[in-house]
């Protein structure tokens, strides 16, 4: 079976547009529509709102638990299952903290847009 | 050869489904649109699949028998970095059309200068982000096969162009994807063997460590670089098959030299590192050893966190989602995969600390990983466990390099020197080729500076940019010049004198090696005070709102469109452009 050669088939005026076009395209201003406007200006200051208590609880978590180390070093010296306590903490306390705070925040902002 | 039964598969389904990826590309607007209908939780796996880099597969252990428990601070912070992605970037990035953060720079503030700016922050992002990738991935073969360093660079060089040239430009998403679960699996089921099959004595000693352990058989260390060892009691090493027992104090090891340790000698220490399994090693912070702990982890946390949603392969994988609502399950998701994968690397780490000490004297702690399963069964099981972890390594640092090669190429070929498609895979070789001679010279680099070098530079730029210029409507694009600029400068300058310069102790050097906590607020402060010197053009608050308007807003605009035609497309417009 021999295959054919694919050729573009395009208007000879397309193609000297095409051709001619050397940047990337122009930079088109931005506009949106009085009630778009005001749409993304309600939601823009409502994820605001939302979004900050999730950022602050995130960052609580992850800069707190060092400190909490830093002033608890008997936690090394516990042990669970033979494990130390600080060990199991870094590891199995962040994540599904840190997994059910985005699911929060991810329902929080979803809201945001349904309302 | 385990290598080859190793690594073969991996790079074969790469290429094949590369391949396959030509073959159902029909036109390019298929290549860059199509894949904008996948589901937020084929994405995710996409996203974590192509975020879990060799630092993560590898490194978080290496780094923990080096460092100490503390490293297992890396993993928390790169799975919190996409909380901040969700709430700050991730929706209003995939509104805004932009591919990339040059276009990102440009759609917002209508600046070339800032886009050829934001290209070269791509491309320093990217050198720095790739070159550990490579440098591990020859570490590992030679630990496996025992090939020299650069066979494994170069290889790994050859199968990242070859794949990309072959498979195009396509960020094939379904690879990506698959490769998650791939790496899920190869690094857990291994995990769990080794767990199950080490022996008693053993993982009791893991979990109550002792300063200066002892070798429990015959070990031979290769030092690849100098170091000074602190012998504390007479130590017996084999030379020639002649027992001779070497006098307690400092003993410095040369470049090249060979050590044989005699069974049930002690583990010397490292001068300069944190004593293996001491007291400052258990303590599940950074840095301990000099001093400033708290400091340490956070300049660490705050890199990794904030520079999570600079990285720019991370970004455009945002923008296969349809919308700017899937963009946000996206990361809500990744939060949760990444979380299941970071569970194990702990595990490596506690029994590579015991059964591979000789890797913390060479320093090649990033091959931990690959060299316990032979600890444990020198049979079939253990080579097979062995071969599975070089694959998961593989597959780790194949799926970020072709991300992070395919965001430089597209930096060179399309922002800085704009050209067609056949610039974009030519530029692509080259800039592989640059890539393993960059990765050549820097097997002795710091794993732990390298690992977070890319972070903190985007944390430094690309962080305060999109968050500013999501969320702050005054921002101008002189002001957004001068912090990138700011932020590449101090972040980059401070890292490089920390590798070249004399050496500090201290708090300054950890601001200096991690300069994080300052380059940051720093990068933030320039642009906010350059902006607000400025006026932001009238269009400025049309621009940025632009950016929170979900897709279902109310207009005669059918719902299914996911790009209106008053916004700008930066999708159509290269669509257009490589169509040529």
């Amino acid at each position: 079976m021999s295959r054919t050669k694919r050729v573009a088939v395009t208007s000879p005026q397309t193609r000297l547009a095409r051709s001619r076009r050397q940047s990337r395209g122009r930079w088109r201003m931005p506009r949106l529509r009085a009630s778009e406007a005001e749409r993304a200006a309600a939601l823009y200051r409502i994820q605001r709102r939302r979004g900050i208590p999730a950022l602050v609880a995130m960052f609580v978590l992850v800069l707190g638990l060092p400190v909490v180390f830093t002033l608890a070093p008997a936690l090394d010296a516990l042990r669970v299952c033979g494990i130390p306590l600080s060990w199991l903490m870094i590891v199995l306390l962040p994540y599904p903290v840190m997994a059910g705070l985005a699911w929060w925040q991810l329902r929080r902002a979803e809201k945001a847009e349904d309302d | 050869m385990d290598i080859a039964l190793a690594v073969t598969p991996v790079v074969l389904i790469t290429l094949l489904i590369g391949l396959r990826g030509v073959a159902a590309m029909r036109t390019t607007s298929d290549f860059l649109v199509a894949s904008r209908r996948i589901s937020p939780f084929v994405n995710s796996a996409a996203v974590s699949g192509e975020y879990l880099s060799a630092a993560s597969f590898l490194g978080v252990a290496g780094l923990m028998v080096k460092d100490g428990a503390g490293a297992l601070w890396y993993p928390v912070g790169f799975t919190a970095g996409y909380i901040a992605m969700l709430v700050l970037v991730a929706a209003p990035m995939r509104r805004s059309g932009a591919l990339t953060v040059p276009d990102f720079a440009e759609a917002r503030l209508a600046s070339p200068a800032l886009r050829r700016l934001a290209a070269v922050v791509v491309l320093v992002i990217g050198t720095i982000y790739v070159v550990p990738q490579f440098r591990t991935a020859g570490l590992v073969l030679t630990a496996v096969g025992g090939t020299p360093y650069w066979v494994g660079v170069v290889i790994a060089g050859t199968a990242v162009s070859v794949t990309l040239a072959l498979g195009g430009m396509r960020a094939a998403t379904y690879v990506q994807a698959f490769q998650f679960f791939l790496k899920l699996v190869l690094f857990l089921v291994p995990a769990l063997w080794l767990v199950l099959h080490v022996g008693a004595a053993d993982r009791d000693a893991s979990l109550k460590p002792v300063e200066f352990t002892h070798f429990s058989r015959e070990t031979p260390v290769e030092f690849r670089h100098e170091v000074t060892l602190t012998l504390n009691e007479p130590t017996t090493v084999l030379e020639d098959g002649t027992s001779r027992t070497l006098p307690p104090g400092q003993l410095p090891v040369h470049e090249g030299d060979r050590l044989v340790f005699a069974p049930g000698a002690q583990v010397p220490a490292v001068s300069g590192e944190t004593p293996l399994g001491g007291p400052s090693w258990q303590r599940p912070l950074l840095q301990v050893h000099e001093g400033h702990p708290l400091l340490g982890t956070w300049a660490v946390l705050i890199a990794t966190v904030l520079g999570t949603m600079g990285l720019p392969h991370v970004l455009m994988r945002f923008h296969t989602s349809p919308d700017g609502r899937a963009a946000r399950r996206t990361a809500a998701i990744t939060v949760a995969l990444l979380g299941v994968f970071y569970l194990f690397p702990g595990i490596y780490g506690v029994l590579g600390r015991v059964l591979v000490p000789e890797l913390y004297l060479s320093g090649e702690t990033d091959t931990v990983v690959v060299a316990l399963p032979l600890q444990i069964d020198r049979g079939w099981a253990g080579q097979l466990v062995t071969a599975l972890l070089t694959a998961g390594a593989f597959a780790a640092f194949l799926a970020t390099s072709l991300g992070l090669l395919l965001v430089m190429s597209g930096a060179l070929a399309y922002d800085l020197m704009p050209g067609g498609l056949r610039r974009l895979r030519v530029t692509v070789v080259f800039a592989a080729a640059a890539m393993v001679v960059l990765a050549l010279p820097s097997a002795r680099l710091d794993a732990g500076i390298l690992v977070t070098w890319g972070f903190t530079v985007a944390a430094s730029t690309f962080c305060p940019l999109l968050v500013l210029g999501i969320w702050w409507p005054r921002l101008t694009a002189a002001g957004a010049i001068g912090g990138v600029l700011t932020g590449l400068v101090a972040s980059s300058g401070s890292i490089l004198f920390a590798l070249a310069g004399p050496p500090l102790h201290g708090w300054v050097a950890i601001l200096v090696s991690q300069p994080a906590p300052w380059s940051v607020p720093l990068a933030f402060g320039v642009m906010a005070a350059v902006s607000l010197r400025g006026r932001p053009p009238s269009w400025a608050a049309a621009a940025m709102l632009r950016l929170h308007l979900d897709e279902r807003g109310p207009g005669p605009e059918p719902p299914h469109s996911s790009a209106p035609a008053s916004r700008s497309s930066t999708v159509r417009r290269v669509a257009r452009r490589l169509n040529r």
